[in-house]
């Protein structure tokens, strides 16, 4: 990983998108180039040939394969390139990149990682909440890093975070947050906490997570605890994997939690605030998701686009007014989105312009991005399989792989039209959404 | 409880025929389809899951005889003035299972109707293929071969292209026809396919439509050469291969109508592809209506099932009513394609560009509708278990093919605005 500690911002022109790793194509769409520092720029790029080497270039032998492929792939980019240490204090093995400004660093990563898939991309994502969560410089958790950074930290094996939020569930009269059902109750015991669940959903990997978050409600208080289990503790039992539309790399499963006796420590955080700093940054994660699948897609459009000839008019396919006017709004979607993650990073480096990550403000703004990039995603690549037809949907092309991702994360990400409660809450004051 | 059965259709349309198969249909969907068609994505290549439930449909209930004249074993259909409509009642109840396999039955028949329909039944040509679907019990699969690596669905495009990127050729030598060339994705390829029509030149680069050649060719004929299936975002009941032909022969009078006959009924497979496509649409809608209906009921919301929150309902509406107006103009272009007395014949320009225009207007509302009913789900959206994501797979692809939605859209302006240049 190159060295942060050293880093500061570069003239744009030297960017690393306008060096030729990419400046036929990923360069063209704007992004903030006085804002990523040298080192966002170096890891970037060594993300890049390591995501071409360990995946596209395999893609088309192992396909979605998640032992030969995907695995491998999580653990060079988690240990290897050290991605899961990035955030955590130097005294306890970690990275210490953990200023504000680290959101440029996670947005520039997640995105070269999704372009490669999106799945590992998104499992990343949790992680760099979660650290950001803990460890983020400024409300920094000194007993929680100590904690679970060697966790991170030791060498060898990747930790797959995922967490466990509120749902929509069959019950009418549990304990909710913002309308939908906490899925684990916690209850205070005299060694710590004692959790129970049944049929919880994870947001991912729940057949191989390592640590789980769970957003519990805390049994007799009326209050939440966000409470980190291990992927091993006494009590915790996961269900088959379950099959779902996209995302490979998160091979989900429910999981029950039969009274997980954990430690008072394990309770990283208990305030709203602090939650809702945890969700901006992922999904700020989920955004980067978005927008890597979108370039992804590009560059299949554009080789598309380059060779197919309409042999009604004997346009190259670019050429045609309506395909050609059609791809331009293909890579306006591209280019509004990639802006509007950008801006999302920025507002989470800039706490002090925009306000903590965590509060309301921030928080709406995350989720406001997020819905937006990941909605034009979905737009944006069925306009693409459109342009390919039956191209399109086979797998052959790789397009509808993105298009299955992007689709999932969207659905994990939760239902925009709740989403929309909050934007109304916090906007125009509305009290009982 | 309210059901299905309460979207509105134009009851005036229906037909005796259509009604009685379709509830057939719908019992056989429920036994012998719903409770396997989660494994259905594994099985793309083998159809260990998928071949049985037709081997019962097509063999057993013998409807894959239903288009041949009755006096050959058939049921008659091709003599009907509701082919049609019944047919859009068929694929809808297969499709609100799956419409991989709705496609895979519609095919079945698709070539067919070149030659066991009014006004140009051939005879001939019914007798010889006749027994192939009527004397057996095992199911039996026909295939459309239309689309070439060159020039992917623009030889659908007879208005304007008149045949002339057609490579694969059909030559005259005695009495038979010599054919050689390459196609790609028809449905029921990838080994399943017993019989089919290919579309052929029979002078490569000629514009003159009597030059396109509409042939049949039995598949187990020498020289022609089956891939295995492809592999698909979705729709694993609808095999789809690479077909290749080097001196496959067969008699002249093969050729499913003549010379400028074949160009000019081939608009009718079109016509028929487009209605079809809507109604696998509303069959899916419905399924999905029925999934949607029971993830809102019972999960909740602030204490409600989640249906009973207003901004959800706002979402259920919408789905709601897409259906209803889907599944009336459906009906709508499956009445248009059968009644040639009152909107001309179905084969023609104006019935062409009107079912592809309704096709991909019912796509587009089809696939934002589902998009946001799958993402309401939230995560059981993508989960297989709810079926919804399937349903999302299989119909995109319904979107897509037939030249998919450009090629759609200026064929929709050539008529309606009269473009002389598109």
């Amino acid at each position: 990983m190159p060295d942060f500690q050293a880093c500061h911002p570069i003239a744009g022109s030297e960017g690393f998108y306008e060096k030729g790793y990419r400046m036929n194509d990923l360069g063209l769409f704007p992004y903030p180039r006085g804002r990523l520092q040298k080192a966002d720029l170096d890891l970037a790029a060594e993300l890049q040939s390591l995501v071409d080497k360990e995946i596209v270039e395999k893609r088309l032998e192992l396909k979605e394969d998640y032992e030969r492929l995907l695995k491998p792939a999580f653990v060079r980019l988690m240990v290897e390139m050290g991605l899961q240490k990035m955030f955590w204090p130097e005294d306890l093995g970690g990275e210490g990149h953990n200023e504000p400004g680290v959101a440029f660093t996670v947005m520039a990563a997640l995105e070269q990682i999704a372009c490669a898939d999106v799945g590992l991309a998104f499992l990343a994502a949790h992680s760099f909440a979660l650290q950001a969560a803990l460890a983020g410089n400024g409300n920094l958790k000194r007993e929680a890093c100590e904690r679970f950074a060697p966790l991170f930290c030791a060498d060898g094996a990747p930790v797959i975070v995922s967490f466990l939020l509120p749902v929509f569930t069959e019950e009418e009269s549990g304990a909710t947050w913002r309308g939908k059902g906490l899925q684990v109750t916690a209850r205070a015991a005299p060694a710590g906490w004692k959790l129970h669940g049944k049929c919880v959903r994870p947001t991912c990997s729940g057949a191989d997570a390592d640590l789980f978050g769970a957003w519990c409600a805390v049994e007799g208080e009326g209050q939440q605890a966000f409470i980190l289990v291990p992927g091993d503790a006494r009590g915790l039992a996961r269900g088959p994997e379950f099959r779902k539309t996209g995302l490979a790399a998160s091979r989900n499963a429910d999981i029950d939690l039969a009274g997980v006796e954990l430690a008072a420590a394990h309770c990283v955080f208990r305030e709203e605030q602090e939650y809702r700093r945890l969700l901006s940054w992922y999904y700020l994660g989920l955004a980067a998701c978005g927008v890597g699948a979108l370039l992804a897609s590009y560059r299949i459009l554009k080789e598309w686009g380059d060779n197919r000839v309409i042999k009604a008019t004997g346009n190259i396919f670019k050429e045609n007014p309506l395909t050609g006017a059609l791809m331009g709004e293909i890579a306006k979607e591209i280019a509004v989105d990639r802006l509007l993650a950008y801006d999302l990073a920025e507002m989470l480096a800039e706490p002090d312009t925009y306000g903590d990550a965590g509060c309301e403000g921030v928080f709406t703004a995350a989720l406001i991005v997020v819905h937006h990039v990941l909605s034009s995603a979905d737009y944006a690549i069925h306009r693409i399989m459109e342009l390919m037809a039956s191209a399109g949907y086979a797998k052959e092309w790789q397009l509808e792989r993105y298009w299955r991702d992007v689709k999932t994360v969207q659905c994990y990400l939760g239902a925009y039209e709740l989403a929309k409660h909050d934007f109304a809450r916090w906007f125009y004051g509305a009290r009982t959404l | 409880m309210r059901s299905i059965d309460d979207f509105s259709r134009p009851l005036e349309y229906l037909t005796p025929l259509g009604e009685q198969v379709g509830e057939i249909i719908r019992e056989w969907v429920e036994k012998e389809v719903i409770p396997y068609r989660r494994d259905f994505d594994e099985d793309y290549l083998e159809h260990r899951l998928i071949l049985p439930p037709f081997r019962k449909l097509l063999g057993e209930y013998g409807i894959q005889r239903i288009l041949f004249p009755e006096d050959l074993g058939g049921w008659g259909l091709g003599h009907s003035d509701y082919l049609s409509v019944a047919a859009f009642r068929m694929f809808e109840e297969i499709a609100r299972a799956d419409s991989g396999m709705a496609v895979a039955f519609g095919v079945v028949f698709w070539p067919l109707v070149l030659i066991c329909c009014e006004p140009h039944v051939n005879r001939r040509l019914c007798e010889e293929f006749a027994p192939m679907f009527t004397g057996t019990r095992e199911p039996v699969f026909s295939c459309m071969a239309m689309t070439e690596p060159q020039g992917g669905s623009d030889i659908e495009n007879v208005e304007i292209l008149k045949g002339s990127t057609i490579r694969t050729t059909a030559v005259q030598d005695g009495d038979e026809w010599v054919i050689n060339g390459h196609k790609l994705w028809p449905t029921n390829t990838g080994g399943v396919a017993d019989l089919m029509a290919v579309v052929c030149t029979t002078d490569p680069g000629s514009r003159d439509v009597n030059d396109i050649a509409i042939i049949f060719v039995p598949c187990h004929l020498p020289g022609v050469t089956q891939s295995s299936a492809y592999e698909k975002a979705g729709m694993a009941a609808d095999k789809n291969g690479d077909i290749w032909f080097e001196n496959v022969r067969v008699p002249l009078w093969y050729r499913a109508c003549g010379p400028g006959d074949d160009a000019r009924f081939y608009g009718e497979v079109v016509s028929l592809g487009n209605m079809g496509s809507i109604a696998f649409m509303t069959g899916v809608m419905l399924n999905v209506y029925e999934k949607v209906r029971e993830f809102t009921s019972r999960n909740t919301y602030r204490g409600l099932p989640l249906k009973e929150n207003d901004a959800v309902a706002g979402v259920l509406a919408d789905f709601a009513a897409t259906i209803e107006a889907l599944r009336i103009l459906g009906y709508q272009c499956a009445r248009m394609c059968d009644r040639h007395d009152l909107y001309g014949p179905r084969w023609s320009p104006e019935v062409m560009a009107k079912a592809r225009a309704h096709r991909y207007f019912a796509a587009d509302r089809t696939l934002e509708a589902m998009g946001r009913v799958m993402n309401l789900m939230e995560s059981f959206g993508a989960d297989r278990e709810w079926d919804v994501e399937k349903h999302w797979r299989d119909v995109k692809m319904v979107q897509l093919w037939l030249g998919g939605k450009q090629l759609s859209q200026m064929e929709v302006a050539r008529w309606f605005y009269e473009c002389e240049t598109l």
